[in-house]
């Protein structure tokens, strides 16, 4: 099993890298490997609880649950959230919420790294 | 090294990759990125296609976008997530998103 942290930067919920980073997550997490997200940007206002699902339009509340489930551990710049207005307390469970320093940290103990996005 | 590009736009990124020096250099085409794969432009295939002979394309973006393994060029590999994992682990020792 290896490391595999993956730094999602690019737009919200709908954006197509973002559906990429959730999907190679759980194909990763599936093989047996460890995963680690870092949101920012308005990456980070995926971390909103009760988002409402609807029928062929993407959202993450549903996928970034499941993942958490699997063991993947995510985590939202606190600063890029509650700058979108996104409370902690608002925010989905077990999702965690710090500054990039999560980041750097995981970045220097995994195995792989992958940036995606930063616009 | 070994380096993974993932080239996510239909932007040629020749720049980019041109600059970025890999013992060994894969190109593994995503979103809409997968039309380097499988378009071509006044008859002529994506310059990218020459880059390397280590190409790869995401099924699944091919298919969203109404495409199937046909419509990729030959050099191409289709390739799924699960694959991808592998590329990553296995194949190459870093990776890029452009």
């Amino acid at each position: 099993m290896a490391t595999l942290t993956i730094g999602c930067f690019p737009g919200l919920i709908g954006n197509m890298s973002y559906d990429f980073v959730v999907k190679l997550a759980e194909a990763a997490v599936n093989k047996g490997h460890k995963v680690n997200i870092w949101l920012s940007g308005n990456a980070a206002g995926s971390v909103k609880a009760h988002q409402k699902h609807l029928k062929d339009y993407s959202t993450g509340e549903k996928h970034l649950k499941a993942l958490i489930e699997k063991g993947v551990e995510i985590c939202t710049c606190e600063a890029c959230t509650v700058a979108r207005g996104i409370q902690k307390p608002e925010g989905i469970e077990k999702v965690q919420w710090n500054a990039m320093h999560w980041y750097l940290a995981k970045i220097h103990t995994s195995d792989r790294v992958l940036q995606i996005g930063g616009e | 090294m070994k380096l993974a590009v993932f080239v996510s736009d239909f932007k040629l990124a020749s720049d980019t990759l041109d600059r970025l020096k890999a013992d060994k250099l894969g190109i593994i085409f995503v979103a809409n990125g997968v039309y380097h794969a499988t378009t071509k432009e006044n008859g002529k295939s994506s310059s990218l296609l020459n880059k390397t002979p280590n190409l790869y394309a995401l099924f699944e973006d091919i298919q969203t976008r109404g495409m199937n393994d046909e419509d990729v060029d030959k050099r191409v590999k289709v390739v799924n997530y699960s694959d991808v994992v592998d590329l990553i682990f296995n194949e190459y020792d870093k990776s890029a998103w452009i």
